[in-house]
C-alpha cells in the first residue's frame, strides 16, 4: 500500500491539531477598554491611578454633589428647602432615611472606591522616582484623609459628642483590595477615635510631603489643602491651638487670596485664588447634568443656558441673619423647580461644569478667628476681628467692631451656606439643629442594608433598627 | 484533554492501514414510491454476507460487495423489505413502497445528521412550511408554540424587538439563558447591539425566514452537548435550503401583503367620565379634609368647593387650554394616537433551486418591510443568499453558504420614557392634539407630548450583515470523510439617533448620536465522520473533530448637543460634541467533540459525546471544561413480539444523561481591572472589577427519558420526555462589601433546576381526498432555586430567591377595599388587613412563569384547498402591570388619565369593590402590591390560514408548475383574563443586564399590545 495515498488525511489530521494548538494562545485576550493590575508599572501609571481617585472624589457620590447636599439637607434648618421629587433626597430633608437608602449606599460604595485607588498608590509607591515619591504618597494620604473625613462626619456620631472611642465609624481599609477574601474583607466599623486618628496621621504627613504648588492649573493637593483640612480636624476636636496654626501656614504661605468679589469666588472654569482646593469639572468630565450633580440639583429648571431640575431652594429664613448690602444675601435668584413651582436659588451652583470649591480661603480666616478666639490667643498675627472683617469686607458686609466666637460662626453660616458647612459646625458646637439636638440619630446616615446584608460585622447606627 | 483527541485520531489512521481494500462496489440512491423523496437511513445488505451500509443523507449509498454477493437487500422501519439482484450492475437505484416518513426524517444534530428513528435524543423539529411568510422579522416569532418545551415571549407589538426564548426553562440568573444558535454550522451573533438606553434588538432578525429550510430544537443532553460549553440553554440549528441533484430547476415566487392593527386597546375615559372623576375626587378629598380638620374648613360643602374650584383651575382649566371642558368640547382619544391607522407589510421572496450531480445550488432574492402597528416604528430588510455545492470529484465536494442582508430598524423609544408612544394614554381627554393658540401640536400637556417626539426626532438603525461558511468535503473512503468549514459572521451596525430641540430629551438645544459597530465571528469546524461498515447488523456512526471560533466586537459612539435647528439631523448638526468614544472585546472558544452512535440490529441504540472547549471568558486556572453525554434507545416495536402489531406500529424508548455548560457572560469578568478616568487635564485609572481567577463554566446536568410511538400505521404517533436538569455553580454576580472598593464579583456560586414533562401529538384523523391531520404538544416546566447561600437578587418587582422559581413577584398583598372608607387595605405581618401601606410585608404573590405551554394545530385539505388553524396556549403566569400605579389608580399617581377599570371604584360607605375610592390628595392603593398583579394566561387563535392551490389543467395553460394563494389572519382571537394583550414583556427597569432579563419578566408598563394581522400572498413555482 502506497502512503502517498493517504496524505489527504494526514493533512486533514495535522490541520486540526495545529489549529487547537495555535488557537489554544488565543484564548489570552487582552481587554479593549481596561488595564490589570500588572500593567501597572511605571511611575506614570501609579500617578494614573491616584488621578483616578481624583475623578472618583468629583462623582456625584463625593464632592461632586452628595458630600455636600446631604449634610445640607440633613442640617437644612432655615438653609435650604428640598421642593424635587426624589424619594430618597426628600426622605433626608425629612430626616426620614431609611436603612435602603441609595443615597447613603452611593456615598459608601463611592467613597471607598475613592479610597482603594489611593491605597493602591500608597502600595506602589516602590515604582516612582525618589524625586517624586514623597510627593504622591502625600498626594495619596491627602486623599485618603479628606475621604474618611467626609466618611466619619456622615455615618458617625461627631467628635464633639464624646465617647469616640465607642462611637462607630466606618471601617478603616488602608490597604487596597487585591482578591476578594471575606475573613479579611469583612471588616467591622471602626471607632470615630481611630479614624480621625488615622485621618490627622495622614494629613500631617501629607503636609509635610506634598508641594507648595504645581506648575500647573490641574487643582491637584497642595500642604496646604492639607494644611486646610487639617485645621478644619482640629477644629472639630476642639484643638483651638493646633487649628489656628494650621490655618496661618496656609494663610501666610499658600499664596492664596479672597476673590475681588463673592461671586468671582464660585463658577469658575478651574481654582480661583480662595481656592485651598476645589474639584475640577468640564463639559465632558463632571458630576452629572441630568439626575445628579450639585449644579443639577441646586440650578432652577428654567436656568440658562443649561437647566437644572431646581429641586433645592434657598430657605428664605437665611435671609435674616444678613444685613443689607450684603453681597452674600444677594446671592439668590429666582427661578422655577421641574416639579412645579418658583422660589429662590443660591448663586453658588448655577453654572454647570465649573470648579467646586471644597475649602476656600475664605473658610480658612474664619477657622482661625474662632480658634483664636476661643483659646484667646493671636496665632498668625492677627486678631479675630482682623480676621473676620477682612471675609466680611470682600462681601460689601461693614466692618464688625467686635467680635465673639459665637458671632464668628454665624459668619461661617453666612460665608458657607450650601457649602455642606452647617451641620458639621453645628454638631462641632452642640447647636440645635432645627429642632433636633446635634446628636439627633437621624442626623447620621444608616450604615447602608446592603452592606449589612453582605458584612455581618457591620452595626447598624442606633435609631435604625428596621 | 487535547491528548485525548490526538490519541483518537491516531488511532483513525490505523484503522486506514488495514481498512483500505479495493473492492466491487455498487452506489445509488434509495427514495420514497410515492413522492419520491430520498430516504436517508435505509440498510442495504448484501444478502447472505455481512457487508452493509446505510443510505446517507441525500438517500444515496456505496456498498463494497464480496465476490460472493449476489442480491441487495434493501430494509427500513415502516417500509416493506425489498430484494433487488445485482446482476453485474454498478448503480442501483430503487423506491421503497410507502411507509412511515416521518420516522426516516433527516434531522440535523450538529456536525452531521441522523435519521429520526435512530434518535436517542430530545430534538424538536419545524420545518420550512411551518416559517415561511410569517408577518413578523425573525423566525423565533413563528416557532412560538410549535415546538413542546420552547417558549418564545415576544414582549410586545413593536417589531425588531428582542425575544425572551426559553428551552426547558431558564437556567440561569446572571448569565444568558438564551440559547445558542447555528445556522448551517456557524454558530452566529444574537446578542443585541443597539443602543443601550433602549430596549433589546434581534439581530437574528437577519436572516431571511423564508431561507429557512428547517429548524432544529436541540432540547436534551445527549442532543446538544457535542456544542458542550455553549449549550445548557439548548441549541437551535437552522438549515438554509439547498438545491438538490437530478432536480430540474425551481423558480419560485412568493408574494404577500400585509394589513395589522392592535388585538386589543385597553379603554380610557373620555372627556365626560374624566371630568367626573375629577369632580368626585374633589368631593371625596374635600370631605376628608373636614372630617380630618386638616385645613379647618368650616363645613363639608366649603372644603368640597374648596378643593373643585383647586382641581378644576390647576386641572382642568389649564390643561384645557381654555377649550369648554364642561362641555367636552375637547375629548381627544389619545389612546388611538399611540397607532398607525392600520401597519402595512410586504414581503417579496424570489428563489431559484436545482441542481445535477455536479453541482447544486440555491439562490434567492428577498424583500420585506413590515411596519408596527406602533407610530414611527417599522422594519425593513433585503438581501440575497447563495447556496452552492460542487462535486469536483467523487471524493471532493466544495460549496458555500453565502447571505447578504441590509436591514433597517426605525425605533421609537423605550417603554419607560415621556416619549414613548405607549405613554401617550396617560395624557388627558380635555387636552387637544394640536394646541389652539399655536395651531401645532399641543406642547402644554399634562405630561410631554411624546407625538412631539414621533414628529421631531428619529432613529435608524442599519445593519449590514454578511453570513457565509465555505466547505470541502472528502471521502477518503466510502465510510470515513473528513469535512473542513471556515466561515465568518459579519455585521456591521449603524445607528443614528436624533432629539428635536422642541421634543422631550431635546432640552431646547437638540441631542444627536451616531453608534457604528463591527462585530465579526469567524469559526472553522474541521471534523470526521466515520461509519465504518460491520455487517447488518450493525450501525455506527461517529464524528470527531474540533472548532474554533473567534469574535471581534468594535464600537464607536459619538454624541453631540447645541443643533442650529432640526433641519441637519446627524451630527454635522450639533455643534458641540459632548462624546465620543470607541470600545474593542473580543471573546474565543476552542473545542475538541467526538461523538458516536451505535445501533445493532436497528433496536438497540446507543450514543455517546463528549466536547471539550476552552473560552477566553475563563482564567487559564479553569479555562478548559469537559462536557460528556451518553444515551441509550430501544426500539421495542422492532422486537418480534410487537413486530407485527397491527395497532402499535413504532415504540421506541430512549434515556439521556449529560453534562452541558454556559459562558455567557460578559468579556473579562475573572480579571481585575482599571477603566479609564476622565477628570479635567489628569487622566487615569480607576479600579473597577475585582477578578476571580477561578471562574469557570456554569454547569448544567440533564437526565431526559422519553418514549417515542406511532399507532395504526402511524395515524397517531407522538413522544412524551420527562427532564430534570440541575444547574450548578451558577455564574453569579454576588454582592461583595463595599467597603472593598467594589460592590460585586462574579462567582460560581448557587443551584437551580427545571424539571419538566412535554407532550407531542400528531394524528391523521382522515386521509383521502379530504384530510385532517392535527398535532397538538404540551410542556410543562418547573423552576426552582435549590441553593443561593442565602443571596437575595432582585430586579424590579422580581426576585431570585432560594425555595422559590425565578422571578417571582414579591410584593405587599392587596386585600380589597374597606367598604367604609374607600381606602385600600393591604396584608400586615399578622396576616390582617391595614389601610397602612408601611406596614404591609411584602411577600411571593405571583410568578412570571408559566405552568405550561403549549400549541395545538389543526389542518384540512381538500382537493386544491387547505385550511389551517393554529393555536398556542400559555397558563399559570401572572402579569404585572407596572403602569397601573398612574392609569388605573384614581388619580394616586397624578392627574394621568384612567382606565375604565376605574369606573367600578367605592363611590360610597358599603360599596364592596375591588377598586379603591379616588382621590388627588389623600391617595390609596396606588402603591406597589399585588393590585396590579393579573393572570397571564391566554390561549390564542394564532393563525388561522386558508389557502387555494390551482388545478393541474389551469397551471398546464399558464406554464406554472403550481400556484398557491392564500388568505392568513394572525392573533385573530384570544381568550385572556389580562387586562390588555397577555404577550407582553417590558424591559427590565434600570439596567439591561442578564440578570435582569433572567430575574424579571411579565411585567407590561405601557407596553404596545401585539397586532392582529390579515395577510394575502401568492406562492408561484416556475
Amino acid at each position: 500500500m502506497k502512503l502517498n495515498r493517504h496524505r489527504p488525511l494526514r493533512i486533514a489530521v495535522s490541520m486540526m491539531l495545529l489549529t487547537g494548538i495555535a488557537c489554544n494562545n488565543k484564548l489570552d485576550v487582552t481587554p479593549g477598554q481596561h488595564i490589570t493590575p500588572d500593567q501597572i508599572q511605571t511611575a506614570a501609571d501609579v500617578k494614573a491611578v491616584l488621578f483616578g481617585s481624583y475623578k472618583s472624589m468629583q462623582d456625584f457620590n463625593a464632592f461632586g454633589e452628595r458630600y455636600i447636599l446631604i449634610p445640607d439637607l440633613l442640617g437644612s434648618a432655615g438653609q435650604v428647602t428640598f421642593v424635587g421629587t426624589f424619594t430618597d433626597y426628600r426622605d433626608v430633608f425629612n430626616k426620614a432615611q431609611v436603612t435602603q437608602s441609595l443615597i447613603a449606599q452611593g456615598i459608601w460604595e463611592r467613597s471607598y472606591v475613592t479610597l482603594n485607588g489611593a491605597n493602591v498608590v500608597l502600595k506602589k509607591l516602590g515604582l516612582l522616582d525618589a524625586a517624586e515619591k514623597d510627593a504622591i504618597e502625600g498626594e495619596a494620604k491627602f486623599v485618603r484623609a479628606l475621604t474618611y473625613y467626609e466618611l466619619v462626619n456622615l455615618f458617625g456620631q461627631p467628635y464633639s459628642a464624646g465617647n469616640t472611642s465607642t462611637n462607630e465609624a466606618v471601617p478603616l481599609v488602608l490597604e487596597p483590595t487585591e482578591v476578594y477574601d471575606p475573613q479579611k474583607d469583612n471588616k467591622p466599623r471602626a471607632s470615630v477615635e481611630e479614624v480621625y486618628k488615622q485621618i490627622i496621621s495622614d494629613l500631617t504627613d501629607a503636609a509635610a510631603k506634598l508641594p507648595g504648588s504645581y506648575s500647573d492649573n490641574s487643582g491637584r493637593a497642595t500642604k496646604y489643602a492639607a494644611q486646610a483640612i487639617l485645621s478644619r480636624v482640629y477644629l472639630a476636636q476642639a484643638k483651638y491651638t493646633e487649628a489656628a496654626t494650621a490655618a496661618t501656614e496656609v494663610i501666610s504661605k499658600g499664596g492664596f487670596a479672597l476673590a475681588i468679589t463673592f461671586d468671582k469666588a464660585f463658577n469658575n472654569v478651574s481654582s480661583s485664588t480662595e481656592d485651598v482646593f476645589a474639584i475640577q469639572q468640564t463639559d465632558q468630565s463632571n458630576a452629572g447634568s441630568a439626575n445628579s450633580g450639585l449644579t443639577t440639583m441646586y440650578a432652577a429648571y428654567n436656568a440658562t443656558p443649561i437647566a437644572g431640575r431646581g429641586d433645592v431652594r434657598v430657605d428664605v429664613n437665611l435671609y435674616k441673619l444678613y444685613q443689607e448690602g450684603d453681597d452674600r444675601k444677594a446671592y439668590v435668584y429666582q427661578g422655577t423647580g421641574i416639579a412645579g413651582g418658583t422660589g429662590d436659588y443660591t448663586r453658588k451652583w448655577k453654572d454647570f461644569y465649573k470648579a467646586i470649591p471644597v475649602v476656600r480661603l475664605a473658610e480658612i480666616y474664619l477657622i482661625r478667628a474662632e480658634a483664636n478666639a476661643r483659646a484667646g490667643s493671636a496665632i498668625g498675627g492677627k486678631t479675630p476681628l482682623e480676621d473676620v472683617n477682612m471675609v466680611r469686607a470682600r462681601s460689601h458686609a461693614a466692618a464688625l467692631a467686635t467680635v465673639t466666637a459665637d458671632q464668628i460662626v454665624e459668619e461661617r453660616f453666612r460665608e458657607l451656606a450650601f457649602e455642606g458647612d452647617w451641620l458639621w459646625t453645628k454638631k462641632r458646637l452642640k447647636m440645635n439643629i432645627g429642632t433636633r439636638p446635634y446628636n439627633d440619630l437621624k442626623l447620621v446616615l444608616p450604615v447602608p442594608q446592603r452592606e449589612r446584608d453582605v458584612n455581618k460585622q457591620l452595626n447598624q447606627n442606633p435609631g435604625y433598627d428596621n | 484533554m487535547q491528548r485525548f483527541y490526538s490519541v483518537l485520531m491516531g488511532m483513525l489512521l490505523c484503522m486506514l492501514q488495514f481498512a483500505y481494500a479495493q473492492q466491487r462496489t455498487v452506489r445509488g440512491r434509495v427514495t420514497d414510491a410515492r413522492d419520491g423523496a430520498v430516504l436517508p437511513g435505509v440498510t442495504v445488505k448484501a444478502k447472505g454476507t455481512v457487508a452493509g451500509t446505510v443510505t446517507g443523507a441525500d438517500g444515496s449509498y456505496i456498498i463494497n460487495l464480496p465476490p460472493a454477493a449476489q442480491t441487495l437487500v434493501f430494509t427500513f422501519v415502516g417500509y416493506a423489505d425489498q430484494e433487488v439482484n445485482i446482476a453485474g450492475r454498478q448503480e442501483i437505484s430503487i423506491q421503497l413502497s410507502t411507509g412511515n416518513k416521518e420516522l426516516s426524517e433527516v434531522v440535523v444534530v450538529g456536525y452531521g445528521t441522523q435519521v429520526r428513528r435512530d434518535l436517542t435524543g430530545a430534538i424538536a423539529k419545524v420545518p420550512s412550511k411551518e416559517i415561511e411568510n410569517f408577518p413578523a422579522p425573525s423566525f423565533e416569532s413563528a416557532i412560538q408554540g410549535k415546538a413542546a418545551g420552547v417558549v418564545i415571549e415576544s414582549g410586545s407589538g413593536k417589531v425588531g424587538q428582542g425575544l425572551k426564548v426559553r428551552i426547558r426553562g431558564t437556567s440561569s440568573i446572571s448569565a444568558s439563558s438564551q440559547p445558542l444558535y447555528v445556522i448551517d454550522g456557524l454558530p452566529i451573533q444574537t446578542g443585541s447591539i443597539s443602543d443601550v438606553n433602549n430596549e433589546i434588538t434581534n439581530p437574528v432578525a437577519d436572516i431571511n425566514p423564508n431561507d429557512i429550510e428547517s429548524i432544529e430544537v436541540l432540547k436534551d443532553a445527549s442532543a446538544a452537548a457535542i456544542y458542550g460549553a455553549r449549550a445548557a440553554n439548548g441549541v437551535v440549528l437552522i438549515t438554509t435550503k439547498k438545491g438538490r441533484a437530478g432536480q430540474k430547476t425551481v423558480i419560485s415566487l412568493d408574494l404577500s401583503s400585509s394589513w395589522g392593527k392592535p388585538t386589543k386597546k385597553r379603554g380610557f375615559l373620555d372627556a365626560k367620565q374624566y371630568v367626573d372623576l375629577v369632580e368626585e375626587a374633589a368631593v371625596n378629598d374635600g370631605r376628608i379634609d373636614f372630617k380630618n380638620g386638616y385645613n379647618g374648613f368650616g363645613s363639608e360643602q366649603e372644603a368640597i368647593g374648596a378643593y373643585k374650584a383647586y382641581y378644576e383651575s390647576a386641572i382642568l382649566d389649564k390643561y384645557a387650554l381654555g377649550t369648554d371642558w364642561r362641555n367636552q368640547q375637547v375629548n381627544t382619544n389619545w389612546e388611538d394616537a399611540i397607532y398607525r391607522s392600520v401597519a402595512r407589510g410586504n414581503q417579496v421572496n424570489l428563489s431559484a433551486s436545482g441542481g445535477n450531480e455536479k453541482t447544486r445550488f440555491f439562490a434567492s432574492g428577498f424583500y420585506n418591510a413590515q411596519d408596527a402597528i406602533v407610530i414611527r416604528n417599522k422594519f425593513t430588510r433585503y438581501g440575497g443568499r447563495l447556496n452552492l455545492e460542487h462535486s469536483a470529484t467523487d471524493r471532493l465536494s466544495i460549496g458555500l453558504n453565502l447571505s447578504i442582508t441590509r436591514s433597517q430598524l426605525d425605533r421609537v423609544s423605550q417603554d419607560n420614557n415621556y416619549s414613548s408612544p405607549g405613554q401617550l394614554v396617560a395624557q388627558l381627554p380635555i387636552s387637544p392634539i394640536i394646541d389652539p393658540a399655536t395651531g401645532k401640536l399641543n406642547k402644554r400637556t399634562l405630561y410631554a407630548n411624546g407625538l412631539l417626539d414621533a414628529a421631531l426626532n428619529s432613529d435608524k438603525q442599519t445593519t449590514f450583515r454578511s453570513l457565509g461558511n465555505a466547505y470541502a468535503n472528502y471521502n477518503f473512503l466510502p465510510w470515513l470523510s473528513f469535512r473542513t468549514e471556515f466561515g465568518a459572521d459579519v455585521m456591521s451596525f449603524y445607528q443614528e439617533r436624533f432629539v428635536g430641540k422642541d421634543a422631550t430629551d431635546g432640552g431646547g438645544i437638540g441631542f444627536g448620536e451616531s453608534s457604528s459597530s463591527q462585530n465579526v465571528s469567524f469559526n472553522t469546524n474541521n471534523y470526521f465522520t466515520i461509519s465504518p461498515v460491520l455487517g447488518a447488523q450493525h450501525k455506527l456512526s461517529a464524528v470527531i473533530g474540533m472548532s474554533y471560533l473567534q469574535n471581534d466586537a468594535k464600537e464607536m459612539v459619538a454624541q453631540g448637543r447645541q443643533y442650529p435647528s432640526d433641519a441637519v439631523k446627524n451630527l454635522s448638526g450639533a455643534t458641540s460634541i459632548t462624546f465620543a468614544g470607541s470600545v474593542n472585546n473580543r471573546y474565543d472558544f476552542l473545542s475538541y467533540f467526538f461523538r458516536a452512535n451505535y445501533s445493532f440490529k436497528d433496536k438497540y441504540l446507543a450514543g455517546l459525546s463528549v466536547r471539550t472547549d476552552g473560552s477566553s471568558r475563563f482564567g487559564p486556572n479553569k479555562r478548559y471544561g469537559t462536557f460528556p453525554a451518553a444515551s441509550l434507545g430501544w426500539i421495542i416495536s422492532q422486537e418480534d413480539f410487537l413486530k407485527d402489531s397491527k395497532v402499535l406500529n413504532f415504540l421506541k424508548l430512549r434515556a439521556s444523561y449529560g453534562l452541558t455548560g454556559n459562558a455567557e457572560i460578559g468579556e473579562y469578568e475573572y480579571l481585575s481591572l482599571y477603566g479609564i478616568s476622565n477628570y479635567p487635564s489628569l487622566p487615569g485609572f480607576v479600579p473597577t472589577q475585582l477578578g476571580n481567577p477561578d471562574l469557570h463554566w456554569e454547569k448544567t446536568t440533564q437526565a431526559d427519558v422519553g418514549i417515542e410511538f406511532g399507532f395504526l400505521g402511524n395515524r397517531l404517533s407522538g413522544e412524551v420526555d420527562y427532564y430534570n436538569k440541575r444547574t450548578t455553580d451558577l455564574l453569579l454576580n454576588v454582592n461583595i462589601p463595599s467597603s472593598t472598593g467594589f460592590d460585586v464579583i462574579t462567582r460560581n456560586l448557587g443551584k437551580l433546576r427545571n424539571q419538566g414533562l412535554e407532550l407531542t401529538l400528531n394524528s391523521v384523523n382522515i386521509d383521502g381526498a379530504f384530510r385532517w391531520t392535527t398535532s397538538f404538544n404540551i410542556a410543562f416546566n418547573r423552576n426552582k432555586i435549590t441553593d443561593l447561600q442565602g443571596q437575595i437578587i432582585e430586579s424590579g418587582q422580581q426576585r431570585a430567591v432560594e425555595g422559590e422559581a425565578i422571578g417571582v413577584f414579591y410584593l405587599q398583598k392587596y386585600l380589597g377595599v374597606d367598604p367604609e372608607t374607600g381606602d385600600a387595605l393591604y396584608m400586615d405581618k399578622d396576616g390582617k388587613p391595614t389601610t397602612n401601606y408601611g406596614q404591609a410585608v411584602r411577600t411571593v404573590v405571583g410568578n412570571a412563569n408559566p405552568d405550561y405551554t403549549g400549541g395545538f394545530t389543526n389542518n384540512f385539505s381538500y382537493k386544491g384547498v387547505d385550511l389551517s388553524a393554529f393555536f398556542t396556549f400559555v397558563q399559570g403566569n401572572e402579569i404585572y402591570n407596572r403602569a397601573g400605579a398612574y392609569e388605573s389608580a384614581g388619580f394616586s399617581g397624578g392627574f394621568d388619565n384612567q382606565t375604565t377599570e376605574i369606573l367600578r371604584r367605592w363611590q360610597k360607605p358599603g360599596d364592596i369593590t375591588d377598586v379603591p375610592r379616588v382621590s388627588i390628595s389623600y391617595p390609596t392603593g396606588q402603591r406597589a402590591s399585588s393590585r396590579w398583579i393579573y393572570d397571564g394566561s391566554y390561549i390564542r387563535l394564532k393563525t388561522l390560514t386558508l389557502g387555494y392551490t390551482l388545478p393541474k389543467q389551469v397551471l398546464s395553460v399558464l406554464k406554472i408548475n403550481s400556484a398557491r394563494l392564500y388568505l392568513s389572519g394572525y392573533n385573530l382571537w384570544t381568550k385572556t383574563d389580562y387586562i390588555s394583550d397577555p404577550e407582553v414583556n417590558t424591559t427590565p427597569l434600570g439596567s439591561s443586564s442578564e440578570t435582569d432579563r433572567n430575574v424579571a419578566g411579565g411585567t407590561d408598563f405601557y407596553t404596545i399590545p401585539q397586532a392582529r394581522t390579515f395577510v394575502v400572498g401568492l406562492n408561484v413555482k416556475f
